[in-house]
């Protein structure tokens, strides 16, 4: 089993998010980038727009699939990882850290996703026969 | 629960990503899909082909059932010679697309996967009407096939194989022994490059892949999943059963003349199709191209203009082109343009209209 960080919080969908202050880092997980293969096209958000938890706000294309991807949190879009745009290679090769996707000031209530922490996300991939 | 093929051992040891084709448990990649893809194009790869459907065709009228049931020329095709082609319904549309392979005693008939069961029943049913004194058998579980193919393949295959393979000439076939085992081996294929399929009892099918990995290894030879062979056949300009051509789409509007003769007499379905082609085909099939980006998917709508005018039949990223491309079914109308947009995910891409295939490979 892959080591992930245990600084952030995961989701049942592949997301993570770090959540530094007023301001949560959101990405796709080892897991789900693993899964899509070859990636070929990441649709980022645009900055400034609003999204709630479970909200798709991001899409991300291999050759095999499109897989949306949710925002874990409430906020608004504050930064995206333009670099991905060009070359999706940081993702597929880094996605705890290069491979970020964008950047949300957390906002509303508060509210967000079930998060879970890495042992949790671990725990649901093998219920679910994927760890 | 799906079923595996009598290879799943020697794909699950290479570490293949296993995926649910129609209800056939298959290793979609085992490297990558771009990666698989440029193998074959560079050098050569290995193909589980056991989840398809081949019946054998018998008895003193054998011939006289194909022709009848086959949409393509049959009579004068040689033995030991291949035909592409469809067993059509009687209005003329295509119950599976098919390989035929005129032996001397017998008829090979590469079928679909899809096609198991369904296209024996109508084969027998139609030598029932037809009076015809031949015996129709599906031999899909008793015999392995595996592709080979690739610029490599004939030099991993000829240090196995007691036929002098140089004779074998495309769409040609011969029986040969293969590793010691009577073997079916065609210059067939679905890739566009040059390569074998090669059908043998199953019982043997895992000593036959691992002896042809042992002699490719060091050509570089790897095995190959379901998604690198979708977009190889798709470069190439090959149609797939159930997207280009299907129940609803015949093989005229999908542009496969080549697989049909409307001069045939007496043949299923030719008279209805030859009636519909008069006036020239209501939608046409057409290749497209745009620099990379989004991926155009089966189902995605095509416009022109405001105007939906047709919709993407097979689509994908060619690593060999560096382009996306997609075939589609316009209509007839819409043919013409330089430039049809694709609507990918609620946003419009335009793509160019570009010549078929995508990808030839060059002759020697």
């Amino acid at each position: 089993m892959p080591d992930r960080p245990d600084d952030r919080k995961y989701t049942k969908t592949h997301e993570w998010v770090l959540i530094d202050g007023g301001t949560a880092t959101v990405g796709l997980t080892d897991f789900a980038v693993e899964h899509l293969g070859d990636l070929v096209f990441v649709q980022l958000p645009e900055v400034g727009r609003e999204v709630s938890p479970g909200e798709s706000v991001c899409e991300v294309e291999s050759v095999k699939a499109v897989g949306d991807v949710y925002s874990p949190v409430a906020g608004e879009v504050v930064e995206v990882n333009e670099a991905l745009s060009s070359d999706q290679s940081p993702l597929a090769q880094d996605p705890f850290g290069a491979g970020w996707l964008f950047k949300v000031r957390l906002g509303g209530d508060g509210a967000t996703s079930t998060l879970l922490d890495a042992a949790g996300y671990a725990a649901a991939l093998a219920t679910e026969g994927q760890g | 629960m799906a079923r595996r093929t009598a290879l799943h051992p020697q794909h699950a040891a290479a570490r293949a990503r296993f995926v649910d084709f129609h209800g056939w448990e298959m290793p979609v990649q085992y490297r990558g899909i771009l990666e698989e893809t440029r193998t074959v194009r560079e050098r050569g790869g290995l193909f589980d082909l056991c989840h398809m459907g081949r019946l054998v065709v018998e008895g003193p009228d054998r011939e006289a059932l194909v022709d009848h049931v086959f949409s393509a020329a049959f009579r004068n095709l040689k033995h030991g010679r291949a035909k592409y082609g469809f067993l059509l319904d009687e209005r003329g549309y295509p119950i599976d697309d098919v390989l035929v392979y005129r032996d001397t005693e017998r008829v090979h008939v590469v079928i679909n996967a899809t096609g198991r069961g369904k296209d024996l029943e109508w084969v027998q049913r139609r030598a029932r009407a037809l009076g015809a004194d031949a015996s129709v058998r599906e031999v899909s579980d008793e015999q392995a096939m595996i592709a080979l193919q690739g610029r490599i393949s004939e030099h991993v295959l000829q240090p196995l194989c007691g036929a002098d393979l140089s004779q074998v000439r495309y769409y040609g076939f011969t029986t040969a022994p293969v590793c010691g085992l009577e073997t079916l081996l065609a210059r067939t294929g679905y890739t566009g490059e040059d390569g074998f399929e090669l059908f043998f009892p199953v019982a043997h099918a895992g000593r036959v892949w691992e002896a042809l990995e042992d002699s490719g290894r060091s050509l570089g030879l790897e095995p190959i999943g379901l998604g690198a062979r979708d977009l190889l056949r798709l470069e190439a300009g090959m149609p797939l059963y159930g997207q280009e051509v299907s129940p609803e789409i015949d093989p005229l509007e999908a542009g496969l003349d080549f697989g049909v003769d409307l001069s045939k007499q007496g043949t299923v379905g030719i008279a209805a199709l030859a009636a519909r082609a008069r006036g020239g085909p209501a939608r046409r099939a057409l290749s497209l191209s745009a620099a990379g980006g989004r991926v155009p998917r089966p189902g995605y709508p095509v416009f022109l203009g405001e105007r939906r005018v047709g919709v993407v039949t097979s689509g994908g990223m060619s690593p060999t082109i560096g382009r996306a491309i997609a075939r589609v079914l316009v209509e007839r109308e819409a043919a013409q343009a330089p430039r049809l947009d694709v609507e990918m995910r609620g946003q419009r891409f335009p793509m160019d209209v570009v010549p078929s295939p995508f990808y030839q490979r060059p002759r020697a």
